[in-house]
Parts: structure tokens; sequence; C-alpha cells
């Protein structure tokens, strides 16, 4: 962690010299990932994630080349310091760090700056990074203070930020018209890599404050089921890929935020940790994978298949996995009414996962470099044919980094 | 003959296979090449069958006299208890021979009978496998392997009623053309004939295959002579003894066709005579009495003083004895040749059930005599059957008729019919005397355990069945309508049924002569006085019957439509069904509309109000969700107050 600021530094500068000649800033990207990598399987994997989306990046042309890998390694840096942190200050910043990149990501495309989309979402990510900042320093003053009402107050705002933040229903609207009318490899930044320092955060403090009730995991796991149920049933009678793959977002953030109630039972947070990340990590593939494959508007064959049928959580793919952790978890805190409802919602979206093999099936006329990536989600989606133990191993090791420091 | 504990014992395993297998073999030639070509050749083949008949015949012998009597146990799971398990003991010797010569001597009158045939290869393979399944049936000590032979002669006897399944000639039906009573029509068709026989089996085979399934669970075996029936019994209570007892017995029931579940008996008589006279005799029906009497022989419920056993063998007792007056009453009043002997068949069934089931209060003995009257009744049925199907060859007609000029112009058939009804009725001092002596005795004895009532119905029954014997003899040879005889060959034909005549001679001989220990019991019982009464009441029963064959009256033209029982069958039964069917398909389509319409379109529905809010616009978004988030924060707030 000692080199963050090293890393930093290295993207300015790239960043800046990334005007002149883009791949500067592609390589200035890489180094301060690499940097910033340490050799914990979940980091790696997770490293692999910004690799696909600064690979796929190069799928675009036109408004930000250059800047926009800068912009991606940023969000590795942060997430991959929040991972380490123990500060509060240094967590919420890498929140905003790790969130403000995709404001600019998000409007850029192939010709022209897309204000309205930008707009869109600059507006609900304010109103989530507001709600998420005040929550989370609100929590830690309340457990400082033994308030409860403060802390269901400052929980509240936490939880519906985040929920905003992440795009869980039903604070959800923003999500499938900005996943719709922006450019699809932007988008599949914003659906992979930027989704993991919010949960990270959120976990570490609940965890150091600890002073919920059943009523805030009634809270979260309500929010959670609705966040289910408004994703696959929306996504039900969508037809345009985006927009199913922006209600299946909705419908995995319900996933991730069940497994968040579970942060109130202490000796269950490394399986509730180990899923979340894990079906973060589903997400993020299966996102890249989809929206490179809707870029090109073409997928190759088999690899729908694999990315679909993970996302069903078909075994041993690795959907299955992180289902099946985030499960164990509602199962072990006896939690079982959410574990029914989310063993339920797995079952609905069988129909337009399908349906989205069936969209991409005869499709094959895709750039080379984008069927590699297709191809490279898909592999890795295959990992867990050897049950990821190494998800539980690095979940228990970074359970050392979950107290912050101070509270 | 005590029914010891049995000894394993070791024997060339090939014997039970050639047993078993060589009638079905030898019926694969006709089986196969029958469907490919109809000439002159396939013709012979049937002459291999019959071979095949007569191999398991000379193995019964065998077995009969050369085979210890103990248990041959060949491994196939032991594991779990399921072995080939053969026994050789006092029934299954006995019946085992019975059914090979029966077989074997019905085949050969089946080869003239049959000649003319359309579909011979099917005939030929269902008549054997008839046969082996019920060898198999008789020598099994191990249920499960007992339940194939079971179901085999449950297929078979579908595909042998229905053997004539174009339902295109009238001389194979039972029951006047087109004649209907209320909503019951009362006339069968071969094909309606099959159905009955296979629907009615099943229902019985059912609960027979619960109750063999909670026999293995209660006990791990499944080898009767090795259950411990007492301890079974005293296990699972009275009402658990009677609930598996007669769930059990629901087989035997159906197959022996006990009341209420005769009518598929009647109309079997769809099928050629020779499968009636192999149905009637040593198989099929005589597979469920058969069946009762073993597993009686093996639980001793002579030595089981349970209230549950008690109520079983009673039960059994009467439904027996009714049954047999039901089947004696329908055929004094039957005008169709086979459908008299059919009933006569359901009678004698009843008392074989009732006779067993005196073993209750009387010990072994009274199964030894059910069991000797069993044999008796077979021999004597099938020749009545074999000459029943001779005449109606050659007079055209299945029901009863035909005056002197039959008699003389058929002497030999009318003869053989005039014994082997004389010595069926039991008039002394011919066979079935003795062995219904015994019978007498038996019902006699119980008057002190079960009251007067048996011994009157037995009685009475025996009356009427020398009756309905007489009426049968006088209507076919001497004082019934003039019928035109078409007579031609027939050689075969009554070889064979003098040939199973004279076996009612050499059961005579076995009484006489004390070859067999029960011999000597029965001329004990028949020198007794009161036998020596019913012998005669049987005797003037005769000539009764033979002096004035018909009467019309209103009890006869009920007991001829059989007491509307076929109601079950036709009409009760089908409407359950079809009440049945219809609550099915209520729920199938409520299920349709459920899982195609209603489920769909209520996610439709939903999908789309979920939809609905992505109108686009930003300032209806940030709307909701800053109203959502103040009502949140403001309930939380509330609720965190108190």
């Amino acid at each position: 962690m000692e080199l963050a600021i090293p890393a930093v530094l290295v993207l300015a500068l790239s960043g800046a010299l990334s005007l002149r000649f883009k791949y500067i800033g592609f390589a200035g990207a890489l180094v301060a990932s690499a940097m910033m990598v340490v050799n914990n399987p979940l980091l790696l994997m997770i490293f692999a994630v910004v690799l696909l989306n600064l690979a796929s990046l190069d799928l675009m042309k036109g408004f930000l080349r250059g800047v926009d890998y800068t912009l991606v390694g940023l969000i590795f840096v942060a997430t991959s310091y929040a991972f380490y942190s123990q500060s509060l200050a240094f967590l919420l910043t890498m929140f905003v760090v790790a969130s403000v990149p995709t404001y600019m990501l998000v409007m850029a495309s192939d010709r022209e700056i897309r204000m309205e989309v930008g707009i869109k979402y600059i507006t609900f990510m304010v109103i989530a990074t507001i709600l998420f900042l005040i929550g989370a320093i609100l929590m830690v003053h309340a457990s400082a203070t033994s308030s409860p009402t403060l802390y269901f107050l400052g929980y509240t705002m936490l939880l519906v930020g985040l929920a905003i933040e992440v795009g869980a229903g039903p604070f959800h609207e923003w999500v499938p018209d900005v996943f719709d009318s922006a450019d699809p490899i932007p988008i599949s930044v914003v659906a992979s890599i930027a989704k993991f320092v919010p949960f990270v955060v959120a976990f570490k403090v609940i965890s150091s404050t600890q002073m919920g009730g059943d009523t805030l995991i009634l809270l979260t796991g309500i929010v959670a089921v609705v966040s289910m149920f408004i994703g696959n049933i929306g996504a039900l009678t969508s037809n345009k890929p985006a927009r199913i793959l922006a209600y299946s977002t909705v419908a995995n953030m319900g996933y991730l935020l069940a497994a968040l109630s579970v942060s109130f039972k202490s000796e269950f947070i490394y399986l509730a940790f180990a899923g979340v990340m894990l079906q973060l990590l589903t997400n993020s593939f299966g996102k890249i994978g989809f929206f490179v494959g809707i870029k090109e508007d073409a997928m190759p064959k088999i690899e729908t298949y694999v990315l679909a049928l993970s996302f069903i959580g078909i075994p041993p793919l690795m959907g299955f996995w992180g289902k099946l952790y985030i499960l164990a978890s509602l199962v072990y805190a006896n939690l079982l009414w959410v574990a029914f409802f989310l063993v339920i919602n797995s079952a609905m979206s069988v129909p337009y996962y399908v349906r989205l093999i069936r969209i991409f099936e005869d499709k094959k006329d895709f750039r080379r470099l984008a069927g590699y990536l297709v191809t490279v989600t898909a592999v890795l989606m295959l990992i867990t044919i050897v049950p990821p133990n190494w998800i539980i191993e690095s979940s228990r090791i970074l359970m050392k980094y979950l107290t912050i420091g101070g509270v | 003959m005590e029914a010891a504990a049995l000894m394993d014992l070791e024997l060339n395993p090939g014997i039970w296979l050639a047993l078993f297998f060589a009638p079905i073999l030898a019926s694969f030639p006709i089986a196969f090449i029958w469907p490919r070509r109809q000439d002159s050749f396939a013709r012979k083949l049937p002459i291999l069958s019959v071979f095949g008949l007569f191999i398991s015949f000379l193995i019964t012998l065998f077995i009969l006299f050369r085979v210890e009597e103990g248990r041959y146990v060949y491994p196939w799971l032991p594991s779990i208890g399921i072995n080939f398990v053969f026994v050789a003991d006092y029934l299954s010797k006995y019946m085992g021979a019975l059914t090979g010569f029966i077989a074997f001597t019905i085949g050969v009158y089946g080869l003239e009978y049959m000649k003319e045939d359309y579909r011979l290869g099917w005939y030929w393979f269902f008549f054997n496998l008839f046969t082996a399944s019920m060898l198999l049936v008789v020598y099994s000590d191990n249920l499960f392997m007992l339940l194939i032979g079971w179901e085999g002669l449950g297929i078979a006897s579908w595909g042998l009623i229905g053997h004539w399944f174009r339902d295109d000639d009238e001389l194979s039906y039972v029951g006047v053309m087109d004649r209907k009573v209320g909503p019951l029509k009362m006339f069968w068709s071969p094909s309606t004939g099959g159905w009955r026989a296979i629907s009615t089996i099943r229902v019985g085979d059912m609960p027979m295959f619960l109750a063999v399934a909670a026999i293995f669970a209660l006990t791990g075996t499944l080898d009767i002579s090795q259950i411990h029936w007492g301890e079974l019994f005293e296990k699972i209570g009275t009402a658990g003894t009677v609930i598996l007892f007669l769930a059990f017995l629901m087989g035997p029931f159906t197959k022996s066709a006990q009341l209420p579940f005769s009518e598929w008996l009647m109309t079997a008589m769809t099928g050629p005579t020779t499968v009636s006279a192999l149905l009637h005799s040593a198989t099929m029906v005589a597979a469920g009495t058969y069946l009762f009497m073993r597993i009686s022989w093996y639980i001793k419920p002579w030595e089981i003083h349970l209230p549950g056993v008690e109520i079983v063998y009673t039960l059994v007792l009467f439904l027996g004895l009714v049954s047999s007056l039901y089947g004696a009453s329908v055929a004094l009043a039957s005008r169709e040749r086979k459908v008299l002997l059919a009933a006569s068949t359901m009678s004698s069934l009843g008392l074989m059930f009732a006779s067993a089931s005196a073993s209750y209060w009387l010990g072994e003995f009274a199964v030894i005599v059910a069991f000797w009257y069993l044999i008796t009744h077979a021999f004597a049925k099938a020749t009545l059957f074999l000459v029943a199907g001779h005449i109606i060859h050659e007079t055209h007609d299945r029901f009863l008729g035909g005056d002197r000029e039959v008699f003389s112009k058929m002497k030999l058939t009318a003869i053989v019919t005039l014994f082997a009804t004389v010595t069926l009725a039991g008039i002394p001092p011919l066979t079935a005397y003795w062995v219904k002596s015994a019978m007498d005795e038996v019902m006699e004895k119980l008057v002190h355990d079960v009251g007067i009532l048996p011994f009157v119905l037995l009685v009475t029954i025996s009356a009427i069945y020398s009756a309905f014997l007489a009426k049968f003899f006088a209507l076919n040879f001497w004082k019934g309508r003039h019928v035109h005889l078409h007579l031609h060959g027939g050689g075969v034909m009554k070889t064979a049924y003098t040939a199973m005549v004279s076996m009612l001679l050499v059961l005579l001989a076995v009484i006489y002569l004390g070859i067999d220990h029960a011999g000597e019991e029965f001329i004990h019982a028949g020198m007794a006085e009161v036998s020596f009464m019913v012998g005669i009441l049987v005797l003037v029963a005769y000539v009764v019957g033979f002096a004035k064959p018909e009467h019309e009256n209103a009890v006869g033209r009920v007991l001829y439509d059989r007491v509307y029982v076929m109601a079950l069958n036709d009409y009760i039964v089908p409407k359950i069904g079809w009440a049945i069917a219809w609550i099915v398909d209520i729920f199938n389509r409520l299920l349709d509309f459920i899982a195609h319409t209603f489920i769909p379109a209520l996610f439709e529905a939903l999908s789309m109000s979920v939809r609905v809010v992505q109108s686009g616009s930003l300032e209806r978004y940030t709307k909701i969700v800053v109203s959502l988030v103040l009502g949140i924060l403001f309930v939380v707030s509330v609720a965190g107050w108190f």
C-alpha cells in the first residue's frame, strides 16, 4: 500500500501525456495497477477485471481516448487501497475516488459526449454519495456516543446511499436508462470494477460499528428482496440486451445487499463477504462479456452459453458458488426468509438469461479483440470447476482489515 | 406330508431352467414364423410347442417321484434376500405334476382344435407362457419370484382370452347378442373379455404388491417358508394383520374370481375353449387358491391364536362359501355351455377357499382336503371344458342343446361327460365323493367353533352343484333341443379328454389303495353316516336335475343374469373411472391455465409495472428517489424514537 502515492503520480503523469499518445495512458494505468496489486487471490481476480476493462476500452474511439485508461486505473487503485485501509477518512475518500471517474466515463462514446446520460447518472451518484458519506459518519459517531436512534438513521442513509450507488431497487431508476443509452464499454466498467469499493466500505463500516438490531437486518432484507424482485421481474419482459443486463444488475445487487444483512453477525461475515466478492466477480466478468457483445452486436456462441449459465447459477460455474456462499451465510445467520426469496429469484431469472443466449445465438460478426475478451471472461467463469476455496481464504485474510481504526 | 422345517438341498439348476423355459423356447418358432408365413409348414410348428409342454410335464413327474422334499436355493441378489428359491413339498409336487399333465394334454387337444385358426403364433406363445408362469408360481418359495409368474399368468390370460381380437365370430362371444338390460349390455366380445380379465386382476394385484413389499420391509425376507409369520402378525397387531393379510389376499381373490370379482371369469369364455380348460383347471384361477393353501401351509394358522388371523380366516371361510353358492346358483340358471362351466368353477374355487380357511380351527388336514378337491376338480373340469369345446366345434352353437342324436353320434363324448359329471358331483363311491366327504367332515367339525352355517351352505351347494352338472349332461346329450351336427375328425380331441377323465380313476386308485396318506382319511370320512347321507342327497339332486333340466321362473331369470354383478364391472366402476377422469381433466386444465396463461400474464403485468417507471424523465426519477429516501428516513426516525 506504500506504493499508492507513486501509483497515483504515475496515473497523473501518464494521463497528461496520453493526450499526445493514447497508449501512454494505457501503459500508465497498467503500471499503476500493477503497483497496487497484492498477492491475494481475490485482489488478483479483481486485477483481472481491471485488465479486461482496460483492454475493452480499446474497442472505443473518439472522446476521452487515453484518459479513459487513467480513469479505470484510478478506480483500481482506490479499490485495492479500500481493501486494506482501516481509516474511515481514507475509506470514504476511496469511495468518492472510485465513483467520480465513472461520471466522466459514462458520457464517453465513439462520436460525441452523451450529456443527457451523464446528467442522469451524476444526479443519482451525487445523491448516493452524500447519503453514503453522511450515513457512514453518523454510524461511527453514533456508535462512539452509543446513540441507537442516530445509528438507525445513519445506517439507513448508508444503506440507501449504497443502493442508489450500485443500482439496487427500488432506487434503480437510473440503471435501465443509463445502461441502455450509454456506450456499452464504459457501462461495462460501471457495472464491474466500480462496484467493489461501495460494498467493501459498507462492510467495514457496519462490522466496525455493530450496533445493529433486528430492525436494521429486516430493513436490509426487505430492500434486498425488493431489489431482487424488481430486477428479475423487470428483466422478464425486456427485449433489448442492455436493458436485460440492467435489470440483471438490479437483481444481482439485491443478492449482494442480502449478504450485507449478515454483517451484523460477526461470526459469519467472512462467508457473506466471500459470497459478495465472488458474486461481484461473476457480475463483473459476465457484464464485461455481454457488454462487449452488445458493443459488437455479436458474441462467440459457447462463451455466451457459459456466461448466461453462470449468471443463472449452474454449477460448477462461478455464479453458482457466489450464490451458494451468500445462501449459506444467510442460512447460518438464520435469515431463512431472505434465503428463500433468493432461491425463488434465481429460478425466475432463467427465462431472460436464456433469451439473452437466443439474442446472440446467430451473430458472429465481432472484432478479434472482442472475441478474445469474451472468451477470457468465459474461461474465468470456468475456473471454479475446482471449488473456490481461495475466495474463502482470501476473505478470512481480509477480515483482519475489516475494523476501522479509532472507532 | 407334515410341513416340517424344510432342508436346503442341492439340485442341478438346469432342471429348473428346462422346466420353466422349455415351453417358452419351444413356442418361439411358431411365434416368430407365423406372422411371416401362414402355410402348411407353419401349421406344423405347434407340435414343437406341445413338445416343450411335454418336457415340462416330464420334469414335473421327475420332481414328483425323484426329488426330495426341501428348498432349492440359487443366489441372485443375496444381499437383499432375493434368490431363486424353489420348493418341493407336498403341495408343489402334486400341483406341478397336475399342471404339467393338464397343460400337455390340453396342448395335444389344441393341436386339432386350433388347427384352422388365424393367429397360431400368438396362441401358442401365450399358451406356453401361461403354463410356464403357472409352474413358476407353483414351485416358487420366494414371493418375488412368485410374483413374476403371477404377472405372467395375468398377461398370458389377457392374450388368450382376447385371442379372437377381431370380435367377428358370434361363436366366441358370451351372452345373447344385442341383448340389453337397462344400461347393461348383456353380451361380451373377446376383446372385452380380455380387458375385463386383466383389469380385474390388476385391481387385486396392486394391494398384493404392497402387501409383499410390507412383508419384506417387516421381516427382511420373501421366502414363504422362512418368514416367521406368527411373530410378524404379533408385531403388527390385529388391525395390521387384517389389513396386511387382506391386501395380500386381494391377489388370490381376484385371480380366483371370488365375489365381487367374478365377472371376468364368466366372460373369459370368449377365449378358445382350450384356454378355458387350462384357465379353469390347473392355472390362473387355481393359482389363487393354491397360493392361499401354500401360505396357510407355512403360516400354520392353527398354531397362531391371534384375533387378527381368526378374523381373516373367518372372512375367507364365508366369502368362499357365499361365492360358491352364488357360482352354483348362476351355473344352475345358465344357458351357455361354457358359462355354466365357468360359474361352476367359481363355485368350486369358493369351496377350496372355504375348506382351506378351516385350517385355522382344524389344522393342516383342512388344507389337504382343499388341495385334493383342487386336483379332482381340475381333471374333471378340464375334461368338461374339452368336451364342451368339442361339441361347440361340432354343433357351431355355444348354447346348451342336443338331443339323443348327439348322444348316439358322439357316444364316447357323452360317456366321458357322464362320468366326469357324476364323479365331480360327489356321488358315491366315485373320486370326488371321498374328497367331498372329508370336506363335509371339516365343515361339520366347524359347528363347534363357527356354527352350523358353513355345513348347511356346503350341503346346499353340493346339491345345486350336482343338479347343474346333471343339467349340463341332460341338455347336451339327451333332452336338449335339436341341433345340427357337423361331424368331422375330432380323434385327437377325443383322445385328449379321455386321457384327462381317466385321471379321475387314477386318483380314485390313489385314494382306495392308500398310496397317499390322505387317502385313508378320505375313506374314513366317506364311511361316516353324514357323508353318506350327503352323498345320497347329491345323487337325488343329480337325478332330479337330469329329469327336469329346465324350469322357467323369476329367480332363475335373475340368476341367469348373474344377479347383475356385471353392473360393477360394466357400469359402476366405469362411472367411477369417468368421474376420476373428469376430476383429473379439470385439474389438468387448471394446471394448464395456471402454467400457460395465468402465471405468464401475471408476470408480464408485473414486469410492465416495474418498467413503466422508466419514462426517461430525470425529473420524475429524482422525485421518486428523493421521496422514497425521505419516506424511509422518516419511518426509521420514528421507529428509532421508540
